[in-house]
């Protein structure tokens, strides 16, 4: 296979496998035209292209139903602008996100960050964050890429070279193109370019435990959590730990007098000193993807917090559910599940009857399908109007959307 | 004359069978067509353009909207969906050759879900409607445009209004989650979800904002948040705007995000005084600050800000020591785009967005402009995002009045644009600013929003000519009479 112009190029290997297809090539473009060349090659010959950042995501979604060309994103990772008085950071879409946040951590005086803390986030990059909408427990005060994304530059499957939003917060010029972008998995463009929002460090932390706790008392814990006067940044109910962990980022005084009023919420509720705090933290981050398993992303209406628990007090009494973490004031986690089919669709079901979604993350092939576009068929035919605009030949991740559920 | 052949050509009308069709959805009551009717309709809060449509249909229930679109799609009528019609880029604008859904008939509250924190409304709802309904409980709604007494949801969410809090809370895009929505061929989706992260593309991310382009919102499900325990806002005055400019960025540096930072120059607080007496100090500049969220953590904050504008070079700062008094020094913030009725017989407001870091040098520069156009730009805005509003004082009677103003509101857009920042901060594009698009994107963006356009509207019939340019729209010159597409297919004719 020949790729245009002077694009670095290698053939595929067993180790750039993504879901079990050896892609003939692995394209390494530097810059947007390089991304436009080997997208206008790839749209010409009818090859898929599946893009990688720090490929820690991509099992997100169903799996691709071809690969022919892998486009790493590793080159595009130059920091274009970072201006901290106005609080945003454009950079390449194959920019980490742990470099990222190293430098923008201390410039010039000020302590910033992009407010994002997914699972695997340090190897991730900020096009893969996107691309995936993964977040982590800063969710609960932050949102996802949803909410700190400015603008793009990206690439359409034709070799067009396009951008959308700004480097400003507040801009309603033109269609909002960064939403379809954000989640799209890979299946609408390839990001070249992204600008985002950054967000003040706060000057302090204070950090909450509350456990063990029924179902019951959890939910309620949430709810009053979300009526009281402190805004935490983090609330992590884990399961089957059956604790609730919420931290509080302000300025030292605000921290202090925060935390004590979420004390005040539960009497087993008790601040914790900073080694335990750390142990919590290092016990949060990266769940719970460490062990082996299907990972489903799960989000259930506020009300659902204490009956999505039991339902995990269920499954995980019969094997099936291995771990879970939700953030408890939105109603948003992800479970480790056991790779077994059945598992996987009785807690789906389980999810859905709470009026909530489940969305697969990692699985085995074993566990099958699960990336249905929408329950809606008129929205889904929206959405594949949408996908057949910016890619009418298909060539984009094939897929990872299941247009027919 | 070739202009005025066109415009001597008999008004369009819709046909008999095809009011028959639409009086029958909604109702006789319902369908307007009488011209003393329409010319209520003729124009939104941007009065500049006016346009009377060939009707207006006001449905009340989501399958009657489908029904009317439905009719529109069989017979190639555009359409111009209308909540308040306070918007300010000519979003609403009537299409003479189209009719305007009106959705005023829609305005139930139709759930409250305190526990799930979500509120579900028809369109036609007020955005302050939706906190009464749940201020008791302790509850708002966020964006807060400050048309909010007046302004429908469904407007907000066709333009994602912001508001003077959008700073800290986000803008309509942040706090809407799913929405019942009729597409163009008039058929019923419903986007988004109560729970957060619906599977597939985010649809309604791209819906709001497009301006009533994409199809027409009929139920809006909207997350309502906590009130904060404490809010406390201060007035500083500065002797500059470049004095006041440091202060902002004094207070960013130092971490701190208020939930709004207004400021207004001289020639602002001068309009305000004559017009209302807000009391106001005597100042060059003058910046509202507020800050709100949990006592421990506002109070700490707050006495920063207050240390951190005296350094900056405050001659005074004003404390609000209770509601009243808060009310007091937001009065003349929210009553400046009015009050320069009392000083100019015309203005035009201008809505820009700057890097909050470029705002002196711009400032400066539209110093620089007043002199070259001779005419006076008072300036108003919201600092922490850098969204400007210059208002641009001019004479319609004065030789050339309209299009010097027209010139200077342009030129202060290209600083903008020059300075990295946008068109549009929460007017929108609309008619107003169609075809300023090419100045901040490309032939290949404005591609790709074609295309998004084409995937949810083949036809091109939602509120055609507001967003995106078309060579029509913003190159070509009227031309000779030739009959209308709608004449030709019979579903209209010339009165």
């Amino acid at each position: 296979m020949e790729m245009a112009g002077e694009v670095p190029t290698r053939p595929g290997a067993p180790g750039d496998a993504v879901s079990g297809l050896i892609p003939d090539l692995v394209v390494t473009p530097g810059s947007a035209q390089e991304v436009s060349a080997v997208l206008r090659a790839s749209s010409q010959r009818g090859w898929s292209v599946v893009v990688r950042g720090g490929g820690t995501k991509l099992t997100w979604g169903a799996p691709p139903r071809h690969c022919e060309i892998v486009l790493e994103t590793g080159r595009l990772d130059q920091l274009v602008e970072h201006e901290p008085g106005d609080l945003i950071c454009v950079a390449g879409a194959g920019m980490t996100l742990g470099r990222l946040q190293s430098l923008v951590a201390g410039a010039a005086g000020y302590r910033q960050r992009l407010m994002l803390d997914p699972p695997q986030g340090d190897g991730a990059t900020l096009g893969g964050l996107v691309a995936t909408r993964a977040a982590g427990p800063l969710r609960a005060r932050y949102g996802t890429m949803r909410d700190q994304l400015l603008g793009a530059q990206f690439v359409l499957a034709d070799g067009t070279i396009a951008r959308t939003g700004g480097k400003v917060v507040k801009n309603v010029a033109g269609y909002d193109i960064d939403k379809l972008l954000v989640g799209s998995l890979g299946t609408l463009a390839v990001l070249v370019e992204v600008a985002v929002r950054l967000h003040p460090v706060a000057d302090s932390s204070r950090t909450v435990l509350l456990e063990p706790l029924s179902p019951s008392e959890a939910g309620s814990f949430c709810a009053a959590l979300r009526r009281a006067p402190a805004v935490p940044s983090l609330v992590e109910v884990l399961w089957p730990e059956r604790a609730v962990l919420v931290r509080i980022e302000s300025s030292p005084e605000g921290a202090e007098r925060q935390a004590e009023r979420v004390v005040a919420l539960h009497p087993r509720a008790r601040v914790l000193d900073e080694p335990e705090a750390r142990l919590w933290e290092q016990r949060v981050e990266g769940r719970p993807w460490g062990g082996s398993g299907p990972v489903v992303g799960i989000s259930v209406p506020l009300s659902a917090i204490s009956a999505l628990l039991e339902l995990a007090e269920r499954e995980a009494a019969s094997g099936a559910l291995l771990e879970l973490s939700v953030r408890g004031t939105i109603g948003v986690g992800e479970a480790r599940l056991v790779a077994d089919p059945q598992a996987v669709s009785r807690t789906r079901e389980g999810v859905e009857k709470l009026g909530g979604q489940m969305e697969l993350h990692r699985s085995g092939a074993e566990v099958g399908r699960l990336g249905s576009a929408s329950q809606d068929p008129v929205a889904r035919r929206l959405m594949k109007a949408v996908k057949t605009a910016l890619d009418p030949g298909d060539i984009l991740a094939p897929g990872r959307w299941d247009w027919e559920a | 004359m070739v202009a005025m052949a066109l415009a001597e050509a008999p008004r369009l009308g819709l046909n008999a069978d095809v009011l028959a069709q639409l009086r029958t959805i909604v109702g006789s009551d319902w369908v307007l067509t009488r011209p003393d009717e329409l010319r209520t309709y003729e124009c939104d809060g941007l009065t500049g353009w006016r346009a009377v449509p060939l009707a207006v249909v006001l449905p009340s229930t989501t399958s009657e909207v489908a029904a009317v679109v439905r009719v529109c799609h069989r017979q190639g009528i555009p359409f111009v969906a209308r909540g308040s019609g306070t918007g300010l880029s000519g979003g609403a604008l009537p299409l003479t050759d189209g009719i305007v859904i009106g959705l005023s008939r829609m305005r139930s509250v139709l759930r409250v879900d305190l526990e799930n924190e979500r509120v579900v409304v028809q369109p036609g709802v007020t955005n302050l409607e939706v906190t009464r309904v749940v201020e008791a409980s302790g509850y708002f709604y966020a964006p807060d445009p400050s048309s909010q007494r007046v302004c429908s949801i469904g407007g907000n969410v066709a333009e994602n209004s912001g508001g003077a809090h959008c700073l800290k809370y986000g803008f309509t895009t942040n706090h809407v989650l799913a929405a019942t929505f009729v597409t163009t061929d008039g058929e019923v989706a419903q986007l988004g979800s109560s729970a957060l992260d619906s599977p597939g593309y985010d649809l309604l991310g791209v819906v709001i904002g497009s301006e009533g382009t994409l199809g027409i919102v009929t139920e809006v499900t909207v997350r309502i948040v906590p009130q904060p325990e404490r809010v406390q806002t201060l007035l500083a005055a500065f002797p500059s705007t470049d004095a006041a400019g440091r202060a902002v960025a004094a207070i960013i540096a130092a971490g701190i995000v208020p939930a709004a930072m207004e400021m207004m120059d001289r020639a602002t607080i001068e309009a305000v005084e004559i017009a209302m007496h807000a009391g106001y100090p005597d100042c060059g500049a003058a910046l509202l600050v507020e800050l709100d969220g949990p006592a421990p953590e506002c109070e700490s904050l707050f006495t920063r800000v207050d240390a951190l504008c005296r350094d900056a070079g405050a001659s005074e700062v004003r404390v609000a020591q209770d509601e009243a008094e808060r009310a007091r020094l937001w009065k003349g913030r929210r009553g400046a785009f009015s009050a320069m009725g009392r000083v100019s017989p015309d203005y035009y407001v201008q809505d820009g967005v700057v890097p909050r870091s470029r705002l002196a040098e711009v400032l400066a520069k539209i110093r620089g402009l007043e002199e070259r156009h001779s005419l006076r730009v008072a300036n108003v805005f919201h600092a922490g995002d850098g969204n400007l509003h210059p208002l641009i004082l001019y004479d319609r009677r004065a030789p050339d009045g309209p299009a010097r103003a027209k010139a200077l509101a342009e030129d202060i857009l290209g600083l903008c644009l020059d300075a990295g920042g946008s068109l549009t901060g929460e007017h929108g594009v609309g008619r107003d600013k169609v075809c300023q698009m090419p100045r901040l994107f490309s032939a290949a963006d404005q591609e790709v929003m074609h295309r998004v356009r084409a995937a949810f509207d083949p036809s091109g019939l939602a509120n055609p000519g507001k967003l995106l340019p078309t060579p029509r729209l913003c190159g070509e010159h009227p031309g000779i009479y030739r009959p209308h597409p709608l004449e030709r297919s019979g579903a209209a004719e010339r009165l």
